[in-house]
């Protein structure tokens, strides 16, 4: 094992939490029963990490096999790194017929023509998901495989996601993905966050929806509290609509786990105390941004608490109608 | 103007009515049940209200309110104003004992000093008391409640050789004159 192969296999090791090393190594397949035996799990990591690699050159394993283990890795832990989703637009007419080998077939072909040096590893998981690995060189470089990029695409939809890409790689995965899939484009959905399952929820709308309803006792009878004779509100009807309005602009139940909603504004100063700002022609620019570990919770939590008026702005309600995270707020709107 | 009216409705025998203002409707409901639940000897009644005015359709049902509650949280800018606008459809009438300010997380730090300073100047100027709870415990909320009853109980005229304008000469927020100037360095 060169030197290369050996280091990739130790940073991967290092990665993997020591909890889940046994069950990884298990699935990889690469090791045989007796082999799995041998390694002593008790160990401090470092140790374990050299009988590995011994074992490893022993058997002779190439990078392509290593590829193999994080790819396993990664699919069973998703959510490390930023995952961003994309949108493909302009279907063809053969795009909901594609099945997996030919996507694979046409995908492989044309990222190979657009870079020569590019690695490709394309498994299908349980759930109807491909997941694709590309490790990126150039005409004289050998691929990188310390940053791979990791894309995510359920065949027959128009959504795909990745993780890890470079802004110079970003055209030619694109190529390769539109031509793959026979769709005309694929743009920017504007959504980002950590946790995979999230941004696929959001994106394909899988989360409980609320609609607006006539009559909102459904929701009211949820918890019917036994009031006190002695206390009495005076404006009750605020109470029941929160709820209702809070569900039905971010959904009802788990949300999806959104990280950060981004607000780039381009408007113009407003503010008649401050004469300095108002009445420039340029408009003023700022960002406003959202952060918090369930953001969709939290903003709902503060509908329905009466922290938020109600009813919800837009530029809220916007991230699960709309699916994105990522605004450029102009003065003629979103 | 729908004004709340201090002495247009006539008091019922033992009884004392207070109305808690919030406009997060969050504290106001704890504290209505241990009111409700520590007082023993006199029939209280709370009536609770995100602001004023209060609706019209209320008006006939509605008891002689003895004692208005506002509840500010110092964490939102919101809950002041709201207060402060609510304050313009109360009777004068009211501020002769029967208005009373209660505050919550004035400890915390990352509130800004600015938001206590104007509620005192708000509750100074209006010859109130203003009251500090801590909603988050519910020793906290036994304290606030003990004390709110304890005005109410004046402020209905429950209790002997003692009224609301009497008590409020006592107990009103008062501001000191370098309040502008002061820091806590």
């Amino acid at each position: 094992m060169g030197g290369s192969t050996k280091l990739l296999l130790q940073r991967l090791i290092r990665r993997i939490p020591y909890q889940m090393l046994q069950t990884m190594l298990g699935k990889w397949a690469h090791l045989s029963n007796a082999d799995l035996h041998s390694l002593n799990f008790t160990q401090p990591k470092w140790v374990l990490t050299e009988h590995l690699l011994a074992l490893c050159e022993e058997k002779g394993l190439t990078v392509k096999h290593i590829t193999e283990l994080e790819m396993i890795y990664i699919i069973e832990n998703p959510n490390q790194g930023m995952w961003h989703g994309f949108q493909l637009l302009d279907a063809e007419e053969d795009a909901p017929s594609i099945e997996l080998t030919q996507f694979k077939e046409q995908f492989k072909a044309n990222l190979t023509e657009l870079i020569s040096h590019v690695s490709i590893k394309i498994k299908k998981h349980t759930d109807e998901a491909i997941w694709i690995r590309v490790a990126w060189g150039d005409n004289f470089t050998k691929p990188n495989h310390l940053k791979p990029t990791y894309v995510v695409h359920h065949l027959q939809t128009p959504y795909v996601f990745v993780t890890g890409m470079t802004s110079k790689d970003k055209p030619l995965l694109n190529q390769a993905l539109v031509l793959a899939t026979r769709y005309g484009s694929m743009k920017d959905a504007h959504l980002s966050g950590r946790n995979l399952i999230a941004i696929r929820d959001l994106l394909t709308r899988q989360y409980q929806q609320v609609f607006p309803t006539k009559h909102p006792k459904p929701l009211q009878e949820k918890n019917p509290v036994p009031r006190n004779p002695n206390i009495e509100n005076e404006q009750p009807e605020n109470t029941e609509n929160r709820l209702q309005m809070a569900c039905e602009a971010f959904g009802d139940g788990t949300l999806p786990q959104l990280q950060k909603a981004v607000y780039k504004l381009e408007t113009k100063f407003r503010d008649n105390s401050n004469k300095t700002l108002t009445g420039r022609k340029e408009p003023f620019r700022g960002v406003v941004e959202f952060s918090s570990t369930n953001l969709l919770e939290s903003l709902r939590h503060c509908v329905s608490s009466g922290m938020a008026s109600t009813p919800v702005t837009p530029l809220l309600s916007s991230i699960t109608q709309k699916g994105r995270n990522y605004f450029v707020i102009t003065d003629k709107g979103v | 103007m729908s004004l709340l009216k201090p002495f247009s409705k006539l008091p019922g025998l033992n009884t004392a009515n207070i109305l808690l203002v919030e406009n997060e409707e969050q504290f106001q409901q704890k504290l209505a049940d241990t009111v409700v639940l520590q007082e023993k000897t006199v029939n209280v009644n709370v009536r609770l209200a995100r602001s004023l005015p209060l609706p019209m359709e209320n008006e006939e049902s509605r008891p002689r309110i003895d004692l208005v509650v506002f509840i500010i949280h110092l964490t939102s800018e919101l809950s002041f104003q709201s207060a402060e606008t609510s304050l313009k459809y109360l009777d004068p009438g009211y501020f002769q004992g029967k208005v009373c300010f209660l505050v919550t997380s004035a400890r915390n730090v990352s509130v800004p000093p600015e938001r206590l300073v104007s509620v005192r100047k708000l509750a100074a100027s209006l010859h109130c008391p203003l009251l500090c709870a801590e909603d988050q415990t519910t020793e906290g909320v036994t304290t606030a409640a003990h004390r709110l009853l304890a005005i109410l109980k004046v402020a209905a005229g429950l209790v002997p050789m003692a009224t609301g304008l009497y008590l409020s000469t006592l107990t009103r927020c008062t501001v000191p004159s370098d309040i502008d100037q002061q820091n806590f360095e």
